[in-house]
């Protein structure tokens, strides 16, 4: 009469089943708090192999690449035309020249590379010299069998450029160092920071349009009647081992 | 064969200074600089031979290393001929260790004097539209030389000092 206590073994907690619907119940409720993203991020993962992805991909990147080949034809058409009629230099593919660069000085006192192609292959002094990137520099000597390059880094080199977004032409001037500066002729050009250079479609000494580098800061406090910028090259002449030797018709 | 290299060992090393000017090993490199290849050699020679001598090939030096770059804002010949006349002066010592650290000084003064030198005549020539920003590489250059020639000096110099002693001993024997 008086043992009325509960068997040990009969409370809820001592079950095994209570603990796992718990468990599952606090899981439901992280899900819940989580707005789902386990879910959405297993099935990232497991619907991963059926996606669109990869094939189509490709599809249309080349479809894409297919686009812009065409649309660089017709453009690369245009320019030549209108060149034509405005009676402007120009640069073909057929005139270029590959060459090797055997002896590299891009530090120190001089900036000159020699390349393993002189006079008897066709260069010519005055040639422009690009690498992958850009513009490299021009061809100030040959031999029989080498030509060496004068690089636009060199505090030789003056060139004509043209800094495309503000439609404005500039002086490049090598400082002996790897960042040419570019000096533009007007106090209030609106040059910013990653603007591209190319170079100048009025220059007489290269090929229009080529790119040479991007704008890597300014100097404002230079002079009252110019600014300066200080340039980053594209093609990178420390390490570039083959080169394009363009002879355009001046 | 063998008679005749160790006989012209000077001539042979002198043609492989302009090899190794346009080489120019960029591992060996420093900041973009090389050591100043040309001292390497006109520092053993005019010690062994006297100022006169350094100042003729130093004028041969610098005439062909002229002759192989573009730049013709400066010339390198007048540093070589005063580096040549000067090293002259210095007499060969026999105490290894302290001469191994005279050759890395001698050159190191060497260079900055040539360094110098072209950094005046770039000065000089572009007067008018030179830019403060001009300087920085300009004196980079030089210490960068300066401290490249003075740390390979010891371990060429010494070597080239035995060569050419070596070869003198071979033309009067």
């Amino acid at each position: 009469m008086l043992d009325i206590r509960r068997i040990s073994n009969s409370r809820w907690w001592h079950k095994k089943k209570n603990w796992v619907f718990f468990g599952i119940f606090l899981f439901l409720v992280f899900v819940r708090l989580s707005k789902g993203s386990i879910y959405k991020d297993f099935y990232y993962f497991i619907s991963k192999p059926f996606w669109p992805g990869q094939f189509q991909k490709e599809i249309i990147l080349k479809s894409i690449d297919q686009e812009s080949f065409i649309k660089l034809n017709l453009l690369q058409r245009d320019n030549i035309r209108l060149r034509d009629i405005l009676s402007l230099q120009k640069s073909t593919n057929k005139d270029n020249i590959s060459a090797a660069v055997i002896s590299r000085k891009t530090g120190s006192w001089w900036r000159q590379i020699i390349l393993n192609k002189g006079s008897i292959d066709g260069v010519e002094i005055g040639s422009s010299v690009v690498g992958p990137g850009g513009l490299i520099g021009r061809v100030s000597n040959t031999s029989l069998y080498t030509s060496s390059v004068t690089l636009i880094t060199s505090p030789e080199s003056r060139l004509g450029v043209w800094v495309d977004r503000i439609q404005i032409n500039g002086l490049l001037v090598g400082l002996g160092n790897d960042y040419p500066s570019l000096i533009l002729y007007s106090k209030d050009t609106d040059i910013k920071v990653g603007d591209f250079v190319s170079s100048s479609p009025a220059s007489t000494l290269i090929p229009p349009n080529i790119p040479i580098g991007v704008v890597q800061s300014i100097n404002e406090t230079f002079n009252n009647s110019q600014k300066t910028a200080k340039i980053s090259l594209l093609a990178k002449p420390h390490v570039i081992d083959w080169v394009q030797i363009l002879k355009a018709k001046i | 064969m063998n008679k005749f290299f160790s006989k012209n060992l000077p001539m042979i090393s002198f043609v492989s200074v302009p090899v190794l000017f346009l080489w120019h090993p960029n591992w060996l490199g420093f900041l973009g600089a090389q050591p100043n290849w040309s001292l390497f050699w006109l520092l053993p020679w005019s010690m062994i031979h006297g100022s006169i001598n350094g100042l003729i090939f130093g004028l041969f030096l610098g005439l062909i290393l002229d002759s192989i770059t573009l730049e013709s804002t400066f010339t390198q010949i007048p540093g070589l001929i005063l580096c040549g006349v000067l090293f002259g002066k210095f007499k060969l010592k026999s105490d290894t260790l302290v001469s191994h650290f005279r050759y890395g000084l001698i050159c190191s003064f060497g260079s900055f004097l040539c360094g110098t030198l072209n950094f005046l005549q770039i000065l000089f020539k572009n007067f008018s539209d030179i830019t403060f920003l001009f300087f920085i590489p300009s004196i980079q250059n030089i210490l960068a030389e300066v401290f490249l020639t003075g740390f390979f000096a010891p371990l060429i110099c010494s070597q080239l000092v035995r060569m050419f002693k070596f070869s003198k001993k071979k033309v009067q024997s």
